[in-house]
């Protein structure tokens, strides 16, 4: 159990009183320092973990209850999870943190004094571990809270039960475990959980088309500015992800929800934006390669794995010129005018709906006929591709999927929560099938044309094309598995009862629009 | 997850000294451990200062379950519990008998420990009996500490020989001297032999000490109060290689 005290009290005069009831025995001070990381995202908060390194040691505690899920000690710390070393704490925090950085959020400094209670035999019963916490690392920094973990000794629950109503009487009040977490952060100004790439928001049925439309964008353009500060610093490759993400879903609320702006303005925002897509594709599609690194050499043979080596070399220089060039494009005059633009446009009252048919109509009215839209328009092309399945029209779909998505996803807070997460996750099988299939074209397609532009000498050259040729072919057979794999897919999406639940929320315009 | 039992058919040998000492090491290296004292004298208990009572005595080990698990106590050691002795442990052998599959229940009585725990280690009694066969069903290897005397010696070879007629598997026997004195001409020699014509002697050994024999006045592991003396050495020398042996 964790306790505290309220300011002001002296902690260790109160324990030292205690010897007046129990034989305590006092073991040496400890003092250390702890580091605390998460991602920008906050990965490890939203699944209730916190990663603490200390001592040469990672301890990866759970949220709530503060037991250590796994430790393991390492000889430096290593951001990104693939640099650790193998074992379980790797395996665990692998498909959580994935690519992104594991970043200090804040240093504390906690020195600690466990207090031993022993019975007639001189045998522990309980332990008291009194803990001082102070704001950095440094001595100078003051005390700012006092803890004292009281930890029972299995088989000895009486002695646990009597020292902790002792304590209560003596002043300690309970605390809950996870304290000591959120009060370490809230002094460096830190709310966990407070950045999300995923969209929070709260729509009312009846409101403003034109002001519903604007609540979306402007938090869209929340995530893009709060992401484009980091991405010139390179800290990971999510920073770039996650502005780009923002600034499609812009383009396609532009594109999308129509007739809420007057038609030339959405259409200049519109090409803004895309130029501001277009910024950062070569760098986006880089990062993807250079992330598939050992996705890559896993799919070539032993012999082989090492030949590829020049591949992502390359790669990697060309990255770093790649990232110069969107540095300067993020931070140009331009791209400066288009977010002040933007910002100001978002920042101006609703017109009237002279200039706009829909600015005024009840946004879940709107949502239902585009939503509705997309989907017939999906439900077409898909039934085409069931005839036969081409490459151009698989992506074409690929491009609708992903507007409707992105169109359920601004007015979800419109309909019924359960049913559009069922109506996304099946959505989403699909898009995974059409995404995959992309990919791996582009994949094998960038290959290609990235064999004539390898700078290396003779038989390296030969072995490195040996490695790309080998890569081509396996990225062929998974193209045909993904191909083959779709039909099915698609009949699924496309069945009678998910038509039917479409239609449900979204067709009839007399049925109750409730959240 | 293993079960290592130190065992001898002899008293005297240095049996609970090893298993106390030897815990407290695979505690310290962070395998999550149980001491089992299954001697009615109940020595390891007392060295780890713990009452030597079980909850409703014999009758509830027999049983298992919560009465063991409510029996088990948490040492003054992190990774350390230890299941404490009880004196009606010297009705062990006549209560199994009285069951069916005697010679299987221990096995059942720790079974569901097994979850908890990286490694159990079983403090036993000397004997040859029905406890005995218990032991060599259920634990993974026996450690047998050797003095090496030649009475010792006779003991040995009389274990090995009731395992052959038995039909257990010899192989899960290892063997390491205890209370050594190496200025003794003969203890060297008898070692000498003995490394030669058995299997599974470990190189390790444990001297005679007095640093050991306190053990029962601090009542604490040798490590725990003597952490850079001979004897503690010795055991840390014995424990990394019952770790790569045995354990790894």
């Amino acid at each position: 159990m964790n306790m505290s005290l309220p300011d002001g009290r002296d902690g260790r005069k109160i324990i030292g009183d205690l010897a007046n009831h129990y034989l305590l025995r006092q073991e040496q001070p400890r003092a250390k320092n702890v580091g605390i990381y998460d991602t920008f995202d906050w990965r490890l908060f939203e699944k209730s973990l916190v990663l603490y390194s200390s001592e040469g040691e990672l301890i990866l505690h759970r949220l709530s209850d503060y037991k250590i899920v796994q430790r393991t000690k390492v000889s430096s710390f290593h951001n990104f999870v693939w640099d650790f070393p193998d074992g379980s704490l790797k395996t665990l925090l692998t498909p959580i943190v994935e690519m992104r950085r594991l970043l200090k959020l804040t240093e504390i400094r906690s020195q600690s004094t466990v207090y031993r209670i022993l019975n007639k035999e001189r045998k522990t019963v309980v332990r008291l571990n009194y803990e001082e916490i102070r704001r950095g690392a440094q001595a100078r920094h003051r005390t700012s809270c006092v803890h004292l973990h009281v930890e029972p000794v299995r088989g000895y629950p009486k002695y646990y039960r009597t020292t902790v109503a002792r304590l209560g009487k003596m002043g300690f009040v309970q605390i809950k475990p996870e304290t000591i977490y959120f009060e370490a952060l809230k002094e460096r100004n830190k709310t966990p959980g407070k950045y999300s790439s995923k969209l929070k928001l709260q729509l009312q049925p009846e409101m403003r088309s034109d002001e519903a439309a604007k609540i979306i964008l402007r938090s869209l353009f929340g995530i893009m500015k709060v992401n484009e500060d980091y991405i010139g610093e390179d800290l990971d490759t999510e920073f770039l992800h996650d502005f780009r993400v923002a600034v499609r879903r812009t383009r396609v609320a532009l594109s999308q929800i129509k007739g809420v702006f007057p038609a030339d303005t959405t259409k200049k925002f519109q090409r803004d934006f895309a130029n501001l897509g277009k910024l950062s594709n070569e760098l986006r599609d880089l990062d993807v390669y250079l992330l598939k690194e050992s996705a890559y050499k896993k799919m070539l043979p032993d012999s082989l794995r090492d030949e590829i080596n020049p591949l992502f070399e390359f790669l990697k220089n060309k990255r770093l010129t790649v990232l110069g060039d969107v540095k300067n494009g993020l931070s140009s005059r331009e791209s400066a005018k288009v977010f002040r633009t933007w910002e100001n446009f978002l920042d101006e009252p609703p017109e009237g709906s002279s200039t706009a048919p829909n600015a005024e109509i009840p946004v879940v009215k709107l949502a239902r006929k585009r939503i509705h839209k997309r989907y017939i328009k999906i439900l077409r092309t898909g039934a085409q591709l069931l005839e036969e399945a081409n490459g151009e029209r698989l992506h074409a779909l690929r491009i609708e999927c992903k507007k409707l998505r992105y169109l359920i996803e601004f007015f979800s807070s419109l309909f019924p929560g359960k049913k559009i997460a069922f109506l996304i996750k099946e959505l989403k099988t699909l898009q995974d099938n059409l995404g995959d299939f992309n990919d791996l074209c582009i994949q094998q397609a960038y290959l290609r044309k990235t064999v004539d532009e390898l700078p290396i000498a003779d038989h390296q050259a030969k072995m490195t094309t040996l490695a790309i040729g080998s890569l081509i072919g396996n990225l062929e057979e998974q193209i045909q598995a993904v191909k083959g794999s779709f039909s099915e897919i698609f009949t699924r999406f496309a069945s009678p009862a998910h038509r039917g639940l479409f239609h449900e929320l979204f067709k009839s315009t007399k049925g109750r629009a409730t959240p | 997850m293993k079960i290592l039992a130190i065992y001898s058919n002899k008293g005297g040998v240095g049996k609970t000294t090893a298993a106390v000492n030897l815990s407290f090491l695979a505690a310290e290296a962070g395998l999550k451990t149980l001491v089992c004292d299954l001697d009615p004298q109940s020595s390891a208990s007392y060295y780890f200062r713990v009452k030597p009572k079980l909850k409703r005595n014999v009758r509830g080990f027999r049983k298992g379950g919560k009465n063991i698990e409510k029996s088990i106590k948490g040492t003054d050691y992190e990774n350390l519990d230890i299941l404490p002795a009880d004196f009606t442990h010297r009705n062990l052998a006549s209560t199994f008998n009285k069951l069916k599959r005697p010679k299987r229940r221990l096995s059942r009585v720790l079974d569901p420990l097994r979850a908890e725990y990286n490694l159990i280690m079983l403090d036993c009694p000397p004997s040859i009996g029905l406890l005995a066969e218990n032991i060599f069903n259920v634990a993974d290897y026996l450690l047998v500490p050797v003095i090496p005397t030649t009475l010792s010696l006779r003991t040995h070879v009389q274990l090995l020989s009731f395992l052959k007629k038995k039909r257990y598997d010899a192989d899960k026997i290892y063997a390491f001297f205890s209370l050594v004195d190496k200025r003794k001409k003969m203890h060297k020699e008898l070692m000498a032999t003995i490394s030669r014509q058995f299997k599974g002697v470990l190189h390790s050994s444990i001297p005679s000490l007095s640093n050991i024999e306190r053990m029962g006045i601090e009542r604490e592991p040798v490590p725990a109060f003597a952490p850079r003396s001979v004897a503690a050495k010795s055991y840390r020398d014995l424990w990394q290689e019952v770790r790569a042996t045995l354990l790894d």
